[in-house]
């Protein structure tokens, strides 16, 4: 015994087995995706949705009550899958060539992001986020982050909750492709549908997030945090409103250090440093590349973090984008670089031939 | 280089062509012209000439009229557009000239 459904397909009705409408359901639904940014799709889709229905008709009057899976085969093989069609009707598609005329940068992306799953959750959707970024089981995140919680000293719920809160939702198709780091074309994104990631129900077109019903627990956890979020991002207005004066000072001192450095040599730069009063005057000691070396390096230890911050709350206050990759590795290379030129700066005054042991100079200069 | 798949690209290019002179002499259902096509082996799979039909309709090359058929709803009933007939010059041409050129060569290189 099987259950059949009733269907309008193309202005007929249609007895169709349950199995059967799945895959015509999906069939369609490929389709739609597959045609979606072309002009006239919703024309396109008609044609093929009456055709259907004049094929499946003619087994109709074959004297077939039902229509099974097998017609439903044998039409779509007619047919032609997506991948056929656009292969053969596309005269300037090049073969083996993915699909890739999204228009979006994320169409290229292959790279994974860490993003919370919105059909996988119980609460926040973190551990299946992880366990799609690491490619693991969302169960066995799941357990091993409630083992963790019975763990003294391991304050498991303070991450958990940073994350949910910087983690972005994968809502769509595409946003789980991207969180599972595969590479976003049709064929996957059909592919993403067909294996029930996304409610085909809604509206495919535009790939609004499919809204799943949620428990309580959840409607309550969510609204919690973005509460909690709201209150953060006041928090760093403020913050970034009562700081920004003083970064500016900081700022402007920086000019002025970098200022003497080249105009007055290492020796006008000690007499700036506040920390090291002008009668400890170690200079000699030292070669003088050495300091300037050391200063340059001093400079970038402390104004790399500065800067790094002030571009942090800008980008927050004006809505900037956050800084490109590349950047963010050369600037920390570069702090790392300046840290290690204090250190052997710091060494070197530190421990001068004629001076002896002296603890607090190297902590002084850092 | 695949023998098929240039085979394939040439199959290709000369779709639109075929449609403008299958429907220069008389309007067709689309279901006539899926079949002209089957029988030239130009298409495969009949859901590649919807999209196709819709954009040569788009570019107002074609157009159609619901007509009633002898069995079931209305169906789309396709014909030339006098600017589809103007574009199916230019591609007959065009057409003529790539034929001619072909010969020269193999007349040239034989």
């Amino acid at each position: 015994m099987k259950k059949t459904l009733t269907v309008n397909l193309g202005g007929s009705v249609f007895n169709i087995d349950e199995d059967a409408y799945e895959l015509l359901d999906k069939y369609l639904t490929n389709l739609r995706i597959h045609f979606r940014k072309e002009e006239g799709s919703d024309e396109i889709m008609n044609d093929f949705e009456s055709r259907i229905s004049e094929l499946l008709g003619e087994r109709k009057r074959l004297g077939y009550e039902v229509i099974n899976i097998g017609h439903v085969e044998d039409v779509i093989k007619r047919m032609g899958s997506p991948e056929e069609i656009f292969e053969e009707g596309n005269p300037h598609a090049e073969k083996d060539i993915p699909l890739e005329e999204e228009g979006d940068e994320t169409g290229k992306k292959k790279k994974k992001r860490l993003m919370r799953d919105s059909e996988d959750r119980i609460l926040g959707g973190v551990a299946s986020g992880i366990a799609a970024y690491l490619n693991i089981d969302p169960t066995a995140v799941r357990l091993a982050l409630i083992l963790l919680l019975f763990i003294p000293y391991i304050p498991v719920v303070i991450p958990y909750l940073i994350l949910w809160l910087v983690m972005p939702l994968a809502q769509t198709a595409t946003d789980r492709l991207i969180m599972r780091g595969k590479s976003v074309n049709l064929q996957n994104i059909g592919k993403s549908v067909t294996d029930g990631f996304e409610k085909t129900s809604a509206q495919i077109n535009d790939y609004i997030s499919s809204d799943k019903p949620r428990t309580t627990l959840q409607k309550f956890a969510d609204f919690l945090v973005t509460f909690v979020g709201v209150l953060l991002k006041v928090f760093a207005i403020i913050i970034g409103i009562i700081l920004l004066p003083v970064l500016v000072l900081v700022i402007f001192v920086l000019f002025i250090v970098i200022f003497a450095l080249f105009a007055g040599g290492a020796g006008a730069l000690i007499g700036t440093l506040p920390f090291i009063g002008p009668e400890i005057n170690f200079i000699t000691a030292v070669p003088t590349y050495l300091t300037v070396l050391g200063s340059i390096g001093a400079i970038l230890l402390l104004g790399i973090p500065v800067i790094a911050l002030i571009y942090l709350l800008c980008g927050k206050i004006f809505k900037l984008s956050p800084m490109p990759n590349p950047a963010k590795w050369i600037l920390l290379g570069l702090w790392i670089v300046s840290l290690i030129l204090c250190l052997v700066y710091a060494y070197h005054v530190g421990y001068p031939p004629h001076w002896g042991h002296i603890d607090w100079l190297p902590w002084s200069i850092i | 280089m695949n023998a098929e798949n240039v085979k394939s690209q040439m199959r290709k290019g000369a779709l639109e062509y075929c449609i403008l002179l299958l429907l220069k002499k008389e309007p067709a259902y689309t279901s006539d012209i899926i079949q002209k096509l089957q029988e030239a082996k130009l298409i495969v799979v009949e859901g590649t000439l919807y999209p196709l039909l819709t954009r040569l309709k788009n570019s107002e090359l074609l157009a159609y009229q619901w007509v009633e058929s002898t069995q079931g709803p209305p169906r789309k009933y396709y014909q030339l557009t006098e600017k589809g007939e103007d574009f199916l010059k230019e591609l007959e041409i065009s057409w003529q000239e790539l034929n001619e050129t072909i010969a020269h060569i193999k007349q040239v290189n034989p």
